[in-house]
Formats: C-alpha cells, sequence, structure tokens
C-alpha cells in the first residue's frame, strides 16, 4: 500500500471494469479516496447496471481503502454534476478527476447513422466537459487538482472509426485549452492514449484476426504491439502518476500508454512553410506547393490503380 | 481567370462572409460551379438571413461564373442532406466540399454554459459531419472528391476557448479518419488552420488587446500581431482552391497552416519521448523516479501557478 495519493480524493469515471478499474484499484491502494462512476452498461452505450461499480468499490474497501460508487452517465450535464457532487458529499473534497469512460460505435462514415455519431459524441467528448466544468469549479477554489482524459491513438486517423476520432481528438483539444484556462490555479490537465486489450477495444473481429494472425504465424510490423496482450491494469501506473503532486509541471501534453512502454506526444507544428510579400496567387501554389509544401506526402488509403 | 478547377462543383459553407466568401469567389473565378451556403446569422450564431448567400452569388454570376445559394444550417442532418441536394438539384454532382461555417463562444471553462459548448460543438464538429457524410456518398459513387475542412490553431491549446479548441482539434481527428475511410475511392480530406482577421475573429476585445500590444512594442509575431489590415480574408482561398484540384491527389489526412503569405504543412502526432519496461508493469514508485528524468524532461507549464 504506497502513500503517494494520501489524503486525496479521486474520481474516475467508466470505473467499473477495464482501464477504469484499473486506475481506481490503483488509487484505492496508493491512498486515494475514490468515487467508482460506472453506468454499468454494454461497450456499445446500451444498458445499465449497478454492480460493475459496487465490485469495485467493495474491493476498495476489502483492501482497506475508501471508495463510494456513482452510477451516473457522463453524457449529460445533470449527470457530470452529479459525480462531482458525489465526491463532495461523501469526502468533501475533490483533487483528481480521470474521464474515462467511452464507448464505441464503429462504421464507415458514409454509413454512420445520426445516433451512432451522437451517442459516441456525447460519452467521449460532451461527457469529458461535462465532469471537467464542474471539477474545475471546486479545483479552482481549492488552488489544485489534477485532470486525466482518456483520448486515443484513434485520433490519428482509424479506419471506420470517424466518430470515435473526432470525439478522441477533440479531447486533446480540449485537454490544451483546459490546462491554459486551469494553470494559473494549480490544476494540470493532460491526456493519455491508452493501448490495452479491453472489453471495448477487444471486439470479436479484433480477436478472430488476431487468431487468424497467429495461427498462420503472421506477427505484425516490427515495433507493432499486439493489444490482445497489452493489460488494462498496465495503464493504471502511469495515470496515478500524473495525478501527483510530483507531476506538477506535466500539463497540456498527451501520452500513449500501453504494457510496459509510455511515451510523450510532440504537440503539432508547422515543419514546412512558404512565405512571400502578399497573397500567394494559385498559379504560385500550383507551381511550387507539389515540390515543396506538400512533396512527399503519403496518401494513406491511395486509390487502386486503374485495371 | 484560371481553369484548375473546371467543370467542378464545389460546396462552401458559411460562404457569404470572411473566409468562406474569399473561396467561394477563387474557386468561381478557376471554373468551378459553386453553392454558397449561409445561413447568414451573426458571428456568435444568433439571427439568419438570405442577403449574404444572395450577394456571393450575384458577384460569381456578375463575372460570368455559375453560383447557387442555399441557406440551410449546417448543425442538423437534414440541413447537410439539403446542402448537398443544392449541389446535386443545380449542377448534377459534387466534387469538393469546403466545411468552413462556424462560430464562437469564448468563456472559461469552469464558467461555460452548456448552450454555449453545444452550439460550438454543433456547428463545427457535427456540422462537418453532417455535410461530410452525404458528400461521402456522392463521391464514394463518383470515385472521385475533395473534402477541406476548417479547424484552428486554437486546437492547439487556446485560453478561454475549451469549446472551441474541442470542436477544432475533434474536426482533425474526424479529417484523418475520413481520409482513411475514403482514401480508396480517389477522394482526399485535409484540414486548414487558418489566420485571419475576420468578423468571428476580430472581436473588440481582440482588436484592443492588438492596439495595446502593437503600442507597447510586445509584438511577437509581426506577421499575427504586426498588422491587423494584412490578415486579409482572402490570403486563405489560393491554397484551399489548389488543395481542390486534381494536381492534390497524394495529400490526403493532413493539416495546414495558412495566414496571409504563409502556406505551412503541420507535423502529425508523433512518439517524441518514450520509456520501456520489458518485463512486467511499471510501478508508481519507478515512475516517481524515472519520468522527471526522462519523459517529463524539459516539458513547460503553459500556464504556471503564481
Amino acid at each position: 500500500m504506497g502513500q503517494r495519493l494520501k489524503d486525496k480524493v479521486a474520481v474516475v469515471t467508466g470505473a467499473g471494469r477495464g482501464i477504469g478499474k484499473g486506475i481506481a484499484l490503483l488509487m484505492g491502494e496508493e491512498g486515494a479516496k475514490v468515487v467508482v462512476n460506472d453506468l454499468g452498461g454494454a461497450f456499445d452505450g446500451t444498458g445499465e447496471s449497478k454492480s460493475p461499480a459496487d465490485e469495485v468499490v467493495d474491493e476498495i474497501k476489502a483492501k482497506g481503502g475508501q471508495a463510494v460508487a456513482n452510477y451516473d452517465s457522463v453524457g449529460s450535464s445533470q449527470g457530470g454534476e452529479n459525480i462531482v457532487k458525489t465526491a463532495l458529499d461523501s469526502f468533501g473534497r475533490l483533487d483528481i478527476l480521470v474521464n474515462n469512460a467511452g464507448i464505441l460505435r464503429d462504421r464507415m462514415v458514409f454509413n454512420t447513422t445520426d445516433e451512432e455519431w451522437d451517442a459516441v459524441l456525447k460519452v467521449h467528448l460532451y461527457g469529458t466537459f461535462y465532469c471537467t466544468r464542474p471539477a474545475c469549479r471546486v479545483m479552482r477554489n481549492q488552488k489544485g487538482g489534477r485532470i486525466i482524459n482518456f483520448s486515443s491513438e484513434s485520433g490519428l486517423g482509424s479506419l471506420g472509426q470517424n466518430n470515435y476520432s473526432a470525439a478522441k481528438e477533440g479531447i486533446v483539444g480540449f485537454t490544451r485549452t483546459v490546462a491554459r484556462d486551469m494553470g494559473k490555479y494549480g490544476v494540470t490537465c493532460n491526456a493519455i492514449r491508452p493501448r490495452a486489450g479491453t472489453r471495448m477495444t477487444l471486439t470479436e473481429e479484433l480477436r478472430a484476426a488476431t487468431e487468424r494472425k497467429r495461427a498462420a504465424g503472421i506477427v505484425g510490423p516490427a515495433g507493432a504491439l499486439d493489444i490482445t496482450s497489452l493489460v488494462p491494469e498496465a495503464v493504471a501506473p502511469f495515470v496515478v502518476y500524473l495525478a501527483t503532486d510530483q507531476a506538477g509541471n506535466i500539463n497540456g501534453y498527451d501520452f500513449m500508454v500501453g504494457g510496459g512502454v509510455i511515451s510523450l506526444l510532440n504537440q503539432p507544428e508547422i515543419v514546412r512553410s512558404m512565405t512571400k510579400e502578399g497573397h500567394w496567387t494559385v498559379a504560385e501554389i500550383s507551381a511550387l506547393a507539389p515540390s515543396f509544401i506538400t512533396a512527399e506526402l503519403v496518401n494513406p488509403v491511395p486509390p487502386a490503380p486503374a485495371k | 481567370m484560371g481553369e484548375l478547377l473546371k467543370d467542378k462543383v464545389a460546396i462552401v459553407t458559411g460562404s457569404g462572409r470572411g473566409i468562406g466568401k474569399g473561396i467561394a469567389l477563387l474557386m468561381a473565378e478557376e471554373g468551378a460551379k459553386v453553392v454558397v451556403n449561409d445561413l447568414g446569422g451573426a458571428f456568435d450564431g444568433t439571427g439568419s438571413g438570405k442577403a449574404p448567400a444572395d450577394e456571393v452569388v450575384e458577384v460569381i454570376k456578375a463575372k460570368g461564373g455559375q453560383a447557387a445559394a442555399n441557406y440551410d444550417s449546417v448543425a442538423t442532418p437534414q440541413g447537410g442532406e439539403n446542402i448537398i441536394k443544392t449541389a446535386l438539384d443545380n449542377f448534377g454532382r459534387l466534387d469538393i466540399l469546403v466545411n468552413n461555417a462556424g462560430i464562437l463562444r469564448d468563456r472559461m471553462v469552469f464558467n461555460m454554459s452548456d448552450q454555449e459548448w453545444d452550439a460550438v460543438l454543433k456547428v463545427h464538429l457535427y456540422g462537418t459531419f453532417y455535410c461530410t457524410r452525404p458528400a461521402c456518398r456522392v463521391m464514394r459513387n463518383q470515385r472521385n472528391g475533395r473534402i477541406i475542412n476548417f479547424s484552428s490553431s486554437s486546437g492547439l491549446g487556446n485560453l478561454g476557448q475549451a469549446n472551441y479548441s474541442a470542436a477544432k482539434e475533434g474536426i482533425i481527428g474526424f479529417t484523418r479518419t475520413v481520409a482513411r475511410d475514403m482514401g480508396k475511392y480517389g477522394v482526399t480530406c485535409n484540414a486548414i488552420r487558418p489566420t485571419a482577421a475576420t468578423r468571428m475573429t476580430m472581436t473588440d476585445e481582440l482588436k484592443a488587446a492588438y492596439e495595446r500590444k502593437k503600442a507597447e512594442g510586445l509584438t511577437e509575431d509581426s506577421a499575427i500581431l504586426g498588422d491587423l489590415a494584412k490578415l486579409t480574408p482572402e490570403g486563405v482561398a489560393p491554397f484551399v482552391v489548389w488543395l481542390a484540384s486534381d494536381e492534390s491527389a497524394n495529400v490526403n489526412g493532413y493539416d495546414f497552416g495558412l495566414k496571409f503569405g504563409s502556406v505551412g504543412l503541420y507535423s502529425q502526432p508523433k512518439l517524441v519521448n518514450t520509456i520501456v519496461k520489458s518485463a512486467g508493469l511499471w510501478t508508481v514508485d519507478e515512475l516517481m523516479t524515472i519520468v522527471p528524468r526522462t519523459l517529463a524532461v524539459g516539458l513547460v507549464n503553459p500556464a504556471p501557478p503564481k
């Protein structure tokens, strides 16, 4: 039992299973009082149940920690308020917010339904805002706090995940601005792009594809990680680290975490530019861009050559 | 009068004024038939009017081009469908979609209302999806197309713009995945982070702040802070027009920074610093020791506490 989060109060959304559960348990072990939020739904956001959150609360208590369950959906303004209120009512303060709750509704962009788009945006991006706003009000008064948002590698582009990519890269933009809005109050806000095999990411299709590859002796390209081997518990230690007082200079960044690998991502910056006095003309850009600004850019999914 | 977009049909959302207007006019000059979409509202999204779109259509027609107005809001699925339908009904096809429409509702995150959050997300991020989806259906059948989405440097973090940053960086993520969903059909999707002085960006507060900085000699970047008049919205159009042409087929899933006289390519996120534990999980204690000497070296808190 560590003491790295002694006397701190943490909210972890979507903490009934998977990555969130690992974070809640480790925060409990490190001395934090934990609000275990989970709607208890399926990975596609349907249904609800109290048992996932309750079981994690029981596990924390069984180890001598303090925890309380909350079953609100992050996907509503009132849900976010209730989750933060649970921390205040139960433990009197709020030091750490981990916005981890999430669902998936994969579909090619041209076939995505209004409902598939909206459900993913509401839980991930709206949900992160709905919990962060009331948390910031508390942390601003306390002059201290840690907010850790969950983004995804899918924000870098992922076939069939337009809704998820939009929500998850939106969370990165949100994180960068919350870092700037809240930094002066001693609050930091960072994002994690986890790599882990969970109920949500390990779909039947993905499992089957991985098994086929294994059976065929096909290993991934050099450096590629096999997501089925990445346990969700591996994400927690770095999240706990970001939640400690020691991590005060880390604000507005995003990290990839999976297995034993933790990486810092660069912030986007202009890497090539051309400048002239006055407006470029279309003819000038046509003459110069292909040999400089857009030279050697690779279309990730080029059209098949004409037959 | 160029011919780079000859016979192509383009939609430019929010093209009644500002950056969108500059793109619509220049696309027409390059031979495109243009759907000029504009709800005609104020920069905060309130109100509506047909005049801004109609006036741009008139300018294009007066120069011998072809254009049709559409007044739908991008912020509903039906609005997006109607905008695409306007292109098909008037010109029979759709080659280029420029998702430019936008509004602002700046507020510190702890004071932001539900409505301020939702209005910005709906117009920018939902609106980009609502127009892109029906456009992709058309372009997939045509086996060709160009989608150009408007993001912002605010997606890289900007005080008081949690809603706008979320929407605009969300558009970057969306762009990268649409590029992968649609590339095999000959469609590209890219994003622009423009810097321009428009009705939307040049609020009275911002103008006053720029003038104060200029008077105090605090201009960090003369191209941005030096001379407001130079940041004309028309400066964004030429590169957008080129991206919309057949010449840019290898450019798919990227984002560009544009301001007056300058065109820049942004880096894609990549891992710049990594720690690895080959057996077992990291412990918190190990990270307390190792992270400050490795991953966190040189990281600067952009808004440190006093």
